[in-house]
């Protein structure tokens, strides 16, 4: 199985993720963020989780702020950022390590066999990419949900991970390390509807019907918010790509952050249409990400909820 | 009835639009600006087209640069003349001694809410006539562009020609206040002008269809040389189209930005395609829609109104 860090900020689909990540790879541990709240509320929703699903793997807590300006926590994952689901506060703690050093030693450890995904703000990451130089080579890639190659959420161009901190996702786009990105051109292929909250309400068991209460949350926000109880999986789908291969299709992009306009800052700025390639001007830059443009979106969900429900009643 | 006046700067697809709306349209007037060309050569390509179909439209000539940006040059898509590939006539008939901007003004102030314009080139003669006359934006009943796109540009990955030619006067038009529809890139590249298209134009046999299809056989080259596409978009009839045939372009209302900013993005027109976000005080949230974007086109049906338009000239 493949080694693998999350980078996350918990977060409805965070769990989701991380849930479904955990039966997949060989996970090594989480590191949080701020983002979908605070980041001591992503750390304990991140030990809630491990706790829930009987995770035995270390979380270490992260960056609250993003490198430029400030942080407001938006209100569409609830107060404690998991609000929806009813955990009991985590008997586990955090290690004693800061985030950025355990990106950087899991790295290392793992001698270039280590996916590092990145499912909330990318502040750790590009303090660790910054701070030791190596770790882009030390890192098999980095998988980044985030970002869009058309319609934004949080502003009409900008996904609210890059948004949250564009100069933190600037410097990992600059970065020398392979990127994967599930922005939402792709995450909005797979819809998550009330019938997968059946599905695993269905299926029993503890991890199946927390995530079921979950999603009923949020699906609810949405529905109030957007006027459908539906949301695209987000966070879930920065994995899928290494899982089923089968299900996705990807396409290297030369891809820019947009940090000055105001209404565009944090859009992920993408030459689609290849029409820097002219004659009269030099060659377009090098494509720096893999950024996934085709998913089969019910197949995916139901992948994805099918491995939650595993978790049954066991 | 409603007036126009196309303010252009020809261009081949130019020239399709001023034949095509000059059949079905009571059109007063060309303006015509710098943009795929110089303004001399954009007003020569003007009164010669007019010339060809025996139109004798008046033609009042523009600006000559945009407000701030230097000037692009369209000779990679549209040639040296700004309309390479057909024996064109030599002018029948001189431009106006009246500059465009003043054109404008006052046939809109002769008739206030009767004229409309079609603005097919970068804005910059739209939007200093708008700032010369502040009344205008309230005697005019609409204006039509083609420009901009809610995907992808072409002149730079977010931005198409006219705007980023002119991006402070696409700005000053955005935020008139009057009646906007935008058909952008994002619908033009559904119209294809294929080769069987300029097969249609030479079998109707008649001077105006031939050298048609010599411009639109040039432009294709360019186009397929370029993109490597096997058709070329026609961008600039279908601001005309839905004057014409409302149901062939589908509009949306939108909040559209013009970015001005010196970065990549300079000249996007920003368009906030999703869902409506009403909480206004809201960060992120959307703002008023300020313009009719098209979104979706019969792309077929399109290409053929207007070939049939130009055949309709050679007929008696």
């Amino acid at each position: 199985m493949i080694p693998l860090l999350i980078d996350c900020d918990p977060g409805h689909d965070d769990s989701m993720a991380i849930l479904y990540a955990a039966r997949h790879f060989e996970l090594r541990g989480l590191t949080t963020v701020f983002g979908n709240s605070i980041v001591e509320n992503t750390t304990r929703n991140a030990l809630k989780i491990c706790e829930l699903a009987g995770l035995d793997i270390p979380v270490a807590g992260g960056i609250g702020a993003p490198l430029v300006g400030s942080f407001a926590p938006s209100m569409i994952h609830g107060a404690s950022g998991l609000d929806g689901a009813d955990l009991p506060e985590p008997k586990r703690r955090p290690v004693d390590l800061h985030a950025v050093t355990m990106i950087i030693e899991a790295a290392k450890k793992a001698e270039g066999e280590l996916v590092l995904a990145a499912i909330g703000p990318l502040t750790n990451v590009a303090v660790a990419l910054r701070t030791e130089p190596r770790l882009a080579r030390w890192l098999k890639c980095i998988t980044i949900m985030g970002g869009s190659l058309d319609i934004g959420n949080a502003a009409p161009y900008a996904e609210a991970n890059i948004l949250k901190d564009p100069e933190a996702a600037a410097a990992v786009f600059s970065s020398d390390a392979e990127i994967y990105l599930a922005g939402l051109n792709f995450t909005r292929q797979a819809i998550l509807d009330r019938s997968h909250a059946e599905m695993l309400r269905q299926a029993g068991g503890a991890v199946p019907e927390t995530v079921a209460g979950m999603l009923d949350f949020y699906l609810g926000r949405n529905e109030a918010r957007y006027g459908k109880p539906i949301s695209p999986m987000h966070d879930p789908s920065a994995f899928v790509p290494f899982v089923r291969p089968d299900l996705v299709e990807h396409k290297p992009f030369h891809i820019q952050v947009e940090l000055a306009s105001p209404l565009l800052r944090g859009m992920t700025v993408a030459d689609q249409r290849n029409v820097t390639r002219r004659p009269d001007e030099p060659e377009p830059p090098r494509a720096n990400v893999k950024a996934g443009i085709r998913m089969d979106g019910p197949a995916a969900t139901r992948h994805v909820i099918e491995t939650i429900a595993s978790y049954g009643r066991g | 009835m409603t007036r126009y006046i196309i303010d252009c700067d020809p261009g081949h697809d130019d020239a399709m639009a001023i034949l095509y709306a000059a059949k079905h349209l009571d059109v007063v007037g060309l303006t015509t600006v710098a943009g795929n060309s110089s303004l001399e050569n954009s007003t020569r390509n003007a009164l010669a087209i007019c010339t060809l179909a025996g139109l004798r439209l008046p033609v009042a000539p523009g600006l000559g640069r945009a407000l701030i940006e230097p000037p692009l040059d369209g000779a990679y898509v549209h040639g040296i003349t700004g309309i390479d590939g057909a024996d064109l006539p030599a002018p029948g008939y001189d431009p106006l001694d009246r500059h465009a901007v003043d054109f404008i003004i006052e046939t809109a102030k002769a008739a206030p809410g009767e004229l409309s314009l079609i603005a097919i080139g970068p804005l910059s003669n739209v939007a200093l006539a708008l700032r010369l006359e502040p009344r205008l934006a309230g005697w005019l009943k609409s204006i039509a562009i083609m420009g901009g796109s809610t995907t992808s540009g072409n002149r730079t990955p977010y931005a198409e020609f006219n705007i980023v030619c002119d991006p402070e006067a696409a700005a000053i038009v955005f935020g008139a206040g009057v009646p906007l529809s935008m058909v952008g890139l994002n619908v033009t590249r559904q119209v294809g002008i294929a080769e069987r298209h300029i097969a249609r134009l030479r079998e109707g046999g008649g001077r105006v269809s031939a050298v048609m299809a010599d411009l639109l056989a040039f432009y294709l080259a360019k186009m397929q040389e370029r993109y490597g596409t096997p058709t070329a978009a026609m961008h600039d009839p279908c601001a005309v189209i839905p004057l014409v045939k409302p149901g062939l372009i589908t509009f949306q209302p939108l909040p559209v930005h013009i970015e001005l900013g010196e970065g990549p993005l300079r000249g996007m027109t920003a368009c906030d395609s999703r869902p409506m976000r009403r909480d206004h005080d809201q960060p992120g949230a959307s703002r008023p829609a300020n313009c009719d974007v098209a979104v979706a086109v019969d792309g077929e049906a399109c290409v053929d109104a207007v070939i049939d338009t130009i055949l309709g000239y050679d007929r008696p």
